[in-house]
């Protein structure tokens, strides 16, 4: 399983780029693995504000809906449109074209509840 | 995507005779998860459809209806909360579960695996022996032409399709198990781009497809439920109270459950 160093992680598999004060977020390569083929991506609206550990947007796979949590607070300042029509971005590229959003961060401070590479290595692998 | 260690003891809702809308059985599925992911414990609902209705997958496009047949036969609509292709409800039985993500079944397949064994269990009962679909047929409108791994079949025709939703630390999944046919199908309720497509779609759900009637097994709704409710008994290793949820909760969810003295719950 891969775990980019670069990335912070959520406990609820969610992974986050921090560029300056945004961050883009995506889902991890354990989260695509579990979910299965990815088939839709609700996509939430840009200029929304999102709570840390809200849900901003769903998935859905062949066999599952689930949900994904903003791992930062801030106002959505972008969406991937690509995955309106290559949803299975998420499962071939989790880390790269398969992002999901960009969040203009509130409070960077929160980045430091997330985990490092090694930790989320740790958390999914115990 | 979280997950929590989950009890075994399972609340039984035997809704076979609760007379509901089709919208209100989705609001009652979803009302069993948030109660689940609020840290209530697990339930399982058995339930049936009257009048039929044709649900839809989460994010199903409405434009997949035809909205006119479905006025015409007297089928209501309504949207899962689940994901999945349009389903013909009224001549099935359907279970739902809502339990907390179990933390030795990490991934979806995992999930519906151990599900799969409490309905293969029961459906053995019956004798009937089924077993998990691997992912196979076309992406189409229609639910039951397509085999996934949360599905069961029979033969290599499928009896059983089932979908699910994760909310928060909890997950709901439902599934429809085909006890006979009603007189039309799925493919005479969605759109299709000319006759010769839904004559097609007609038998390649036919084909696709297997009743418990047509296995010659027992199609009595209540033999059925109470089959699969010892299913899962045996084989996923729970305790089943029918016992209430907490009844403010389930009122307000429309779910109606006599309210019955503590102690006095019947297991089984």
């Amino acid at each position: 399983m891969d775990y980019p160093q670069d990335l912070r992680y959520s406990t609820e598999h969610e992974w986050v780029r921090v560029e300056g004060g945004r961050a883009t977020v995506g889902i991890t390569a354990f989260a695509q693995d579990a979910l299965g083929d990815v088939v839709y991506v609700q996509l939430p609206d840009v200029g929304a504000l999102v709570t840390a550990g809200a849900s901003v947007s769903e998935v859905e796979s062949t066999k599952s809906v689930s949900e994904i949590f903003a791992p930062v607070s801030g106002e959505i300042v972008s969406v991937n449109g690509t995955l309106e029509d290559a949803p299975e971005l998420l499962n071939s590229d989790p880390y790269g074209t398969g992002w999901i959003l960009t969040v203009e961060m509130s409070d960077t401070g929160e980045l430091a509840a997330l985990m490092d590479a090694a930790g989320y290595r740790t958390l999914v692998e115990s | 995507m979280g997950s929590v260690a989950g009890p075994t003891v399972w609340r039984l809702f035997d809704d076979l005779d609760t007379p509901r809308t089709a919208a209100g059985q989705m609001g009652a599925d979803l009302a069993l998860l948030d109660e689940v992911a609020a840290g209530g414990l697990p339930a399982l609902r058995l339930y049936r459809w009257a009048p039929p209705a044709l649900s839809l997958g989460r994010f199903q496009a409405d434009a997949d209806v035809d909205v006119d047949a479905c006025t015409r036969l007297g089928v209501e609509v309504v949207r899962r909360p689940t994901g999945g292709r349009a389903l013909l409800h009224g001549g099935d039985l359907t279970y739902a579960v809502a339990m907390p993500l179990p933390d030795h079944a990490p991934s979806v397949d995992a999930r519906y695996r151990m599900l799969a064994a409490g309905l293969i269990a029961g459906l053995a009962a019956l004798g009937v022996e089924a077993e998990v679909a691997s992912h196979a047929g076309p992406a189409g409108p229609v639910c039951f032409t397509a085999q996934r791994g949360a599905d069961l079949r029979v033969g290599g025709r499928k009896l059983c399709g089932s979908a699910q939703v994760q909310r928060g630390p909890a997950l709901l999944q439902h599934g429809s198990i085909l006890l006979r046919r009603l007189a039309f199908d799925e493919t005479d309720l969605v759109r299709h781009e000319s006759p010769a497509a839904r004559a097609e779609a007609r038998s390649r759900l036919g084909s696709a497809t297997v009743t418990l009637a047509e296995l010659g097994a027992p199609t009595d709704p209540r033999e059925v439920a109470d089959a699969l409710v010892e299913g899962f008994v045996r084989a996923v290793g729970v305790r089943m109270t029918s016992a209430p949820c907490d009844g403010a909760t389930c009122a307000g969810a429309g779910i109606e459950v006599e309210t019955s003295p503590a102690g006095a719950t019947a297991d089984r």
